[in-house]
């Protein structure tokens, strides 16, 4: 008899013991799904980009008939491969007398302000010479030689004349953000302020620094 | 006294090395706080090359294995800056890294754009020159798409006569029909105002502002990349306050990016 209550009580204790274990297992397992641990997910949007690029340039502009003048201005770039990038310039300029205008001694043809001399183009240029250039035995930077073109306005003599732009240029980036630029464009337009329509080559050589971000 | 005096050289002793100690923490700390800001990825393939500049022609000057985490730094066009456990910074392109796992064990959801990116594009900018009734014509335009067949664009162009320029407004729906085609063709329909100016060189005509509406169709090519080629022809109707309204042909060709 004793046995038998001994028996059921052990029965009794023994299950619900395991009821009880496989409860408070059960409580750990859903603790174990809700881990509190904060997940850092690689999102691309909050890796720092470095992708646009930004500058001012100064360099001289032969204008054509109007002498050489000093020329400065901006640019805004995007830069969508490692070859390929697009970019927005602007620069102004002022043209001198021309070479009639000084001979003769005459009164000048233009007006001052119709000298002033403003462009802005949007240009595609490629980088088809990347490398690398070594100073000393410590230093590599790296540098791109680009082909660049494009289109855009000039302002010039009272009138918009629809440009075409050419030319070549060299970036030595001194670290990952900040480059040094060398550029050469030759402004194309027709022109047909002395009566004639005549293609007119304005030839621009400048140096300038840029900032990616 | 001597033993105040002694107490309080060695609580000055005591509070400079606190200080001393603190100051070491904050410098151990700080990198490892930095650190925190940047993602961190596990290489999954058998190796990962890493360059020294960002560019497929630099030399690979180090290799890490699976197993070695990274710190993602930066990123600059199709490549990644990144810094190995060994202190070691490099670049990586864009499809090496979206071979590696993040923090959670999945492998990193980035990859160089394609045609995929092209179909599901939001937004498109671009730039197109062209002849708009045997004048030149320049524009910019920028669009955003509501859904995959239908975007809004709006448009700036610059045309250039040989009596007189305009500068062109315009704001236009444009539906493809079919957007997973890489040649996507399209239809468009739109308004705005344009400005005629006289040239400096003649005195005759005078400069006006008037409304315009156009219909118009085209291509959309993808290339590679981001970009994408244009082909448009529109036809104008400006409304002009003489007799008759004024129709216009204008054909253009263009680059676009997209996002």
């Amino acid at each position: 008899m004793e046995n038998w209550l001994k028996r059921i009580l052990l029965i009794t204790a023994s299950t619900s013991l395991a009821l009880v274990t496989s409860v408070t297992a059960a409580e750990q397992a859903v603790q174990v799904i809700e881990p509190d641990i904060e997940r850092r997910e690689v999102s691309v949007d909050k890796i720092d980009s470095g992708d646009f690029e930004i500058g001012a340039f100064i360099g001289i502009i032969s204008i054509e008939d109007f002498d050489s003048e000093v020329v400065y201005g901006a640019r805004l770039g995007y830069h969508f491969t490692e070859d390929i990038f697009v970019e927005a310039s602007y620069g102004e300029s002022e043209g001198d007398l021309t070479s009639y205008e000084e001979i003769s001694g005459g009164p000048p043809l233009f007006n001052d302000s119709d000298r002033d001399y403003s462009y802005y183009n949007f240009s595609i240029g490629w980088n088809i010479f990347p490398g690398e250039i070594f100073i000393a035995d410590k230093y590599a930077f790296k540098s791109d030689f680009y082909f660049i073109g494009g289109a855009g306005n000039t302002n010039f003599l009272g009138d918009n004349w629809f440009t075409v732009s050419l030319g070549a240029g060299y970036r030595l980036m001194l670290n990952d953000w900040f480059a040094w630029r060398i550029d050469v464009r030759d402004h194309i337009f027709d022109r047909d302020s002395f009566g004639q329509d005549s293609t007119t080559n304005n030839i621009e050589l400048t140096t300038g620094v840029s900032f990616f971000f | 006294m001597l033993h105040h005096k002694a107490l309080g050289f060695k609580s000055r002793q005591l509070m400079t090395m606190l200080v001393i100690a603190l100051l070491v923490l904050l410098a151990l700390h700080r990198p490892a706080y930095a650190e925190e800001l940047y993602a961190r990825v596990t290489v999954a393939e058998a190796y990962i090359e890493i360059h020294t500049s960002p560019g497929r022609g630099y030399p690979v000057f180090y290799i890490a294995e699976r197993g070695e985490t990274l710190l993602v730094l930066k990123q600059k066009t199709s490549w990644y800056k990144v810094r190995t456990e060994k202190n070691i910074e490099g670049w990586v392109s864009i499809n090496d890294l979206g071979l590696t796992l993040d923090s959670s064990n999945e492998l990193v959801n980035i990859k160089a754009p394609d045609k995929e990116s092209f179909i599901n594009r939001k937004w498109e900018s671009g730039f197109m020159v062209g002849d708009f009734d045997g004048s030149d014509v320049m524009s910019v335009y920028a669009g955003y798409h509501f859904t995959r067949n239908l975007s809004m664009e709006v448009a700036l162009s610059n045309i250039y006569g040989d009596h007189s320029d305009g500068h062109a407004a315009s704001v236009s729906i444009v539906h493809q029909l079919f957007p997973q085609w890489r040649v996507s063709p399209f239809f468009t329909i739109g308004g705005g105002i344009i400005d005629t100016n006289s040239r400096s060189n003649l005195v005759a005509t005078k400069d006006r502002s008037e409304n315009t509406a156009n219909v118009g169709a085209g291509l959309r090519i993808y290339l590679d990349d981001r970009f994408l080629l244009r082909l448009q022809y529109k036809n104008h109707i400006i409304l002009t306050n003489r007799d008759d309204d004024e129709e216009v042909d204008e054909w253009k060709i263009g680059l676009s990016v997209f996002y």
